[in-house]
């Protein structure tokens, strides 16, 4: 009769406890093959189940989720969780989330429980560690370079291994260890976060902000952002409010510090002529200021600055008294001059599923005629609404040949397609349409079309076809193949891959 | 180009002023509340976040839809509705039930009350409890409930007078969105019409169940008085008892 009782208990929680859960059946017999069938096996085995419920072993007869449950709440009461082996302890762990449900029912609080396994999830030393990994297989036509790998090419080109420790609640510290490409192992992250007084919290170190991607001004999985979406060294500032936020940030960048000073030419408008200096080009400050206001649940907006001042103190030798210096010894007159760039980014959702962006971005690379702006339309339908497939749709309206951008590679997602000359082009139309079939599989299309700007140049064409597999949510894998037309307008730079990606997290 | 611009001013007039959606009625009224978001990573990893919040009028349209799906009748509707009311606790709480699809690098995010805050106005709300399976280890799916309080200190509602409300979670959740400044859902709140949904005999049970925890309340603060009023008159008689013996003497 108790165990009547304890079953409509089940049904009734499990069935009404959230929407979510209404639809589980919570008398899904365990499949025999189903790991947690295994790992119950495993601990009896071990010792530390003495038996099931009813004190006897179900045989091969299939379990009840309920009859699970049950083993793991006996396993709970009796395991000394600071005596039992890691691997069992964390074997625990994964019924007790999986089960989470039928143990409340029985009376086994996870709140409770969390405090016993809390000391294994904090980690070694209170550290938790997780990473990533990822191999290309790639057959090429490389006549042009634009895949960089030579015709065949099996690279494990990228690994990240994250770090993070909480300090306390309101400090922690995290680091990224990887490989990008040919780059040697680096140190990509290490900052600490901590929790101020009125909502602020700032980031100090080797930390990396994309507010592009944070506006969704590209698409997640292609190209990369215009202007963000880099690490730096310095402090950033979020100041939290109601309906949005405010972020300042301060950086300094020496990266080649080490490498040879260069020439570069400046001119002086008080003395009216051209210095030639002796410089590192790549030392100085950034800083950056952002605001992002939401309206109401559909409209939001915001507005982004950044500055770039480059470090005048490292020069090694000026040289005055040259007019005019045509011909340019080293073609980079005016390049460390201070650049800077803003935008401002609109966005709202105007039916279930729609979304709709617009964006304006100005920028000036320093020196004269060396600044440009650019338009930006978006259009995002979920797949719920075309039920077969999501579609990305973006226009990019560029109005100056000068509208060059910081962040390498914009929309170099399989190959060289523009590099960071986005002024070679008049407008740019880009699509992407994916497809989810089902937890396992997906496919997707891209297309990217850039007009030249000069009529006498070829227009750039970029399209993809791709079917992803997960074999499990941890490991996936993708086959693409990608072709490019007149990279970056250049009349016959063609090139096409067929790329295998191995993806694996943990 | 012209065929471009041709083609892009077409889609937008398509997008914002008929957007032909075939999602309507009562699914619509889920979308608006049930927000999903996607966030990617250079590697190919991918985390969807969904994050609903439980209006009257979202309440409702799940009920209709799970009485569709099933083929309830209306009984079982109203009790499926009771029981769904009666754990969300609306009339205590406010609660976010919250879904993770993470196919990337494991999330670790406890303590999860940390890295949740509710925005009404200008106050900053953190859970009172929430799904501790939000503690561990995350690769897959996940889903579970959050709940904040409802009302402040002083017992007023925090979502009286509340037009817009921000659901936000810190971007620390994973490395999947650890370059974004937050992960962010808004709700317009003052387009609900929570009046509506306590109605019918969902309502009726709801209330009855109140008052039943009411009486239960009002049987134990009425024991607790008789036991100080029994007291009392213990320690009266003892005392008039020994007035008397004095008295005597």
């Amino acid at each position: 009769m108790k165990k009547i009782l304890a079953l409509v208990a089940v049904i009734a929680l499990v069935a009404f406890a959230a929407p979510a859960f209404a639809a589980a059946n919570p008398f899904m017999d365990v499949p025999m093959n189903h790991w947690a069938y295994d790992a119950i096996g495993q601990l009896a085995a071990r010792g530390v189940l003495s038996g099931y419920p009813d004190g006897t072993y179900k045989g091969n007869q299939p379990m009840t989720r309920y009859e699970v449950a049950s083993a793991v709440a006996r396993a709970l009461a009796v395991v000394d969780m600071t005596k039992a082996s890691k691997q069992d302890v964390e074997m625990l762990k994964k019924l007790v989330v999986e089960f989470k449900d039928e143990l409340d029912a029985l009376g086994v609080k996870v709140d409770k429980l969390d405090g016993r396994v809390a000391a294994l999830e904090a980690g070694v030393g209170g550290w938790k560690f997780w990473g990533q990994f990822r191999m290309d297989a790639k057959w090429a036509s490389e006549k042009d370079g634009l895949y960089t790998t030579g015709d065949t090419d099996f690279n494990l080109n990228r690994f990240r291994i994250f770090g993070q420790k909480k300090v306390d609640d309101n400090i922690s510290v995290t680091f990224r260890i990887g490989k990008s490409g040919v780059n040697t192992v680096a140190w990509e992250r290490y900052f600490v976060t901590a929790k101020m007084p009125w909502d602020v919290t700032m980031h100090a170190g080797l930390y990396l902000t994309d507010w592009e991607g944070d506006d969704r001004l590209y698409h997640g999985s292609e190209n990369d952002a215009k202007f963000t979406d880099r690490s730096m060294t310095g402090f950033w500032f979020t100041k939290d409010f109601g309906m949005g936020m405010f972020q300042v940030f301060a950086a300094h960048f020496d990266e080649d510090l080490n490498t040879s000073p260069t020439q570069k030419w400046f001119y002086d408008n008080n003395l009216g002529q051209y210095i030639l200096k002796t410089t590192h080009e790549k030392e100085g400050y950034e800083f950056g200021a952002r605001f992002r206001v939401n309206f109401n649940e559909n409209f939001w907006l915001s507005g982004n600055y950044i500055k770039r001042t480059f470090d005048d103190s490292p020069f090694l030798g000026e040289s005055y008294g040259r007019p005019d210096p045509s011909p340019n010894p080293s073609g980079t007159v005016g390049v460390t001059e201070d650049k800077q760039a803003w935008w401002v980014a609109l966005g709202g959702k105007f039916n279930s599923g729609w979304t709709a962006t617009f964006a304006y971005y100005d920028v000036d690379n320093g020196g004269t005629n060396n600044s440009g702006n650019a338009y930006q339309g978006i259009v995002n339908i979920d797949q719920s609404v075309l039920k077969f497939t999501s579609l990305w749709l973006e226009y990019m309206k560029i109005d100056d040949a000068t509208f060059n951008v910081w962040t390498a590679g914009t929309w170099d997602t399989y190959g060289t397609v523009t590099g960071t000359s986005l002024g070679n082009y008049d407008d740019i139309l880009f699509v992407r349409a994916d497809q989810k079939w089902n937890d396992k599989w997906a496919t997707f299309l891209r297309y990217f079309h850039g007009s030249a700007r000069n009529p006498a140049a070829d227009n750039t064409k970029n399209y993809t076809f791709g079917v992803k597999y997960w074999y499990a949510p941890a490991m996936s894998f993708e086959l693409a193949y990608d072709k490019i037309e007149s990279a970056g307008t250049v009349a016959g730079a063609d090139d096409h891959v067929i790329r295998l990606r191995t993806i694996v997290d943990f | 180009m012209k065929i471009h611009k041709y083609l892009m001013t077409v889609i937008w007039v398509l997008a914002v002023c008929f957007a032909p959606s075939p999602v309507t009625g009562d699914e619509k009224v889920l979308n608006r509340w049930s927000q999903k978001q996607d966030f990617y990573d250079k590697f190919g990893s991918e985390l969807e976040v969904r994050a609903t919040y439980y209006s009257a009028e979202y309440i409702e349209a799940l009920v209709q839809v799970e009485a569709q799906k099933n083929l309830w009748t209306s009984d079982e509707t109203e009790q499926y509705k009771y029981q769904l009311l009666k754990s969300l606790s609306l009339d205590e709480y406010i609660p976010i039930h919250i879904a993770f699809d993470n196919r990337g690098p494991a999330m670790h995010m406890s303590p999860f009350d940390k890295l949740a805050t509710l925005w009404i106005g200008k106050n900053k709300v953190s859970p009172v409890d929430y799904d501790k399976r939000f503690n561990f280890r995350l690769q897959g799916k996940r889903d579970g409930l959050v709940f904040f309080p409802r009302y402040n200190e002083k017992g007023k509602p925090y979502l009286e007078n509340a037009k817009t409300i921000r659901f936000s979670l810190s971007n620390a959740i994973s490395s999947t969105t650890m370059d974004r400044s937050a992960v962010d859902f808004f709700w317009d709140v003052h387009r609900d019409n929570p009046e509506g949904l306590y109605k019918g005999r969902a309502a009726a049970r709801l209330e009855l169940d109140r008052l039943i925890k009411r009486i239960e309340k009002l049987n134990a603060e009425k024991r607790d008085l008789e036991s100080k009023l029994n007291e009392l008159n213990n320690e009266l008689s003892s005392v008039n008892k020994r007035v008397e013996e004095l008295q005597k003497q």
